[in-house]
């Protein structure tokens, strides 16, 4: 086994999270906050206005007029959406990037990321009147980790494939055996550095575990769901497979059949088609 | 020249230069079909086993359940020249993640469906590799019919 401290001491190796994103984030937290505030904390920073532009105008968003302007993005998109614009331009930077450990060619972690987002919505529109605030952001991030421990994996692949391979251990769970620290956990220390709200570091955390978190908690178990299905559909899954485990408990709590889940396979296809301008971010 | 199928996506050829070329199969099922005399081949990549789900989906998006892509892929192979009697037949994918309770066996079901289809109409599978926990891209040359794969944690091999 490798010592752990190494693994969580590469995490000094990711680049920060950008302050001018964070301070926007927390403006766009702030219901009291004014348009101006936001402009004025990101108008220096080019690649944001381009990518709030692109995205605001592209088909997901589905906008009856072109947006020219940061302004008339927040007055025709409102907060949270632009928040997961300002968010999803600012972590492609971190996702987009090839893995060599986990198998995944450029732009494939991302478009895992993308659609687990998108299968969060579908699941959140399905189960809740309102969907969670962070749900998002924490679909997007779930396997930041991945991207840190990457070196580690590639470097230790024989062994986790024999450990995998005899059936008893998941990926993630072969990770924590071989490695020490799986990406789950790691992934929560990056989003804990970045100063991201409790509730991601712990869906994040939680993302393969959702039975062993509080009832109060919807964030996690949706995390969880997205992924899977994303992992169903084989998108962004590399080396790692699918050898994920299933938790019915899930299922369960939110009154969920077999039915169901085809029902949010169809639904995703065409939700996903809409978002290809944020794949096209990498 | 690679031809990509995409998620509910369907592809045939008879252009000797084309790979056919699905990524990422993984409850879904990728399905290859070849005539070595008239050197026509298809592909289809499907993700649900019936169409009957929602029937106005179906008849939009034919390529994503079995029922409704699988006779299309067959068909769209004979408008080239292609006979029944001379396919080979190849299946991939149909994976499934740790499930003892089978609540989410998505990949079980899509198989089901294919023998279903093949059984009733008298089509057999030549080669397959499906199942397991495992991520499967798949190639087809439409020049010679191979079939390549390759399959997470286990590397290339041919079908």
């Amino acid at each position: 086994m490798i010592d752990v401290s190494r693994v969580t001491k590469s995490i000094e190796g990711l680049p920060p999270f950008p302050d001018v994103v964070g301070r926007a984030l927390h403006v766009l937290d702030d219901p009291q906050a004014s348009v101006s505030e936001l402009v004025s904390v990101v108008q220096y920073d080019p690649s944001i206005t381009a990518n709030v532009l692109k995205l605001c105008n592209s088909a997901y968003y589905g906008l009856s007029r072109e947006v020219r302007s940061l302004r008339e993005g927040l007055v025709l998109l409102g907060n949270a959406q632009l928040k997961d614009i300002i968010l999803a331009g600012t972590v492609v930077k971190y996702l987009g990037k090839g893995t060599n450990g986990y198998d995944l060619a450029k732009g494939e972690l991302w478009k895992h990321s993308v659609a687990t987002g998108i299968f969060g919505r579908i699941i959140a529109k399905r189960l809740f009147e309102k969907e969670p605030p962070s749900l998002f952001t924490a679909c997007l991030l779930h396997d930041i980790g991945k991207v840190v421990l990457d070196a580690f994996v590639d470097a230790d692949f024989e062994q986790l494939r024999d450990l995998v391979s005899k059936g008893e251990h998941s990926f993630l769970e072969a990770e924590k055996e071989i490695l020490g620290i799986d990406h789950a956990e790691i992934g929560a220390e990056v989003a804990q550095k970045w100063d991201f709200p409790a509730e991601i570091v712990q869906a994040i955390r939680m993302h393969h575990r959702p039975m062993d978190v509080s009832s109060d908690d919807v964030t996690t178990p949706v995390v969880y769901l997205a992924n899977i299905f994303t992992v169903f559909l084989g998108i962004g899954v590399g080396r790692s497979g699918l050898f994920c485990r299933g938790h019915e408990d899930v299922m369960i709590r939110f009154g969920l059949d077999g039915k169901d889940i085809q029902d949010l396979l169809m639904n995703f296809y065409d939700e996903f088609n809409k978002v290809q301008d944020m794949l096209g971010l990498v | 020249m690679n031809v990509v199928v995409g998620i509910a996506d369907m592809k045939v050829s008879n252009d000797p230069g084309a790979i056919l070329v699905t990524h990422s199969l993984g409850s879904c099922i990728g399905l290859a079909v070849y005539d070595p005399v008239a050197k026509v081949g298809g592909m289809l990549h499907y993700m649900l086993p019936e169409g009957s789900l929602d029937s106005q989906k179906a008849r939009e998006r034919p390529f994503m359940f079995a029922d409704t892509g699988i006779p299309r892929l067959f068909k769209a192979c004979y408008q080239l020249g292609a006979e029944k009697k001379r396919m080979i037949v190849k299946v991939a994918g149909g994976s499934q993640v740790m499930d003892p309770t089978g609540r989410f066996n998505i990949g079980k079901r899509n198989y089901a469906a294919l023998r279903k289809i093949f059984w009733k109409n008298n089509v057999l599978i030549d080669r397959e590799d499906v199942g397991g926990n495992c991520n499967r891209t798949m190639w087809l040359r439409v020049d010679s019919g191979e079939v390549r794969l390759k399959i997470s944690g286990r590397g290339y091999c041919t079908l």
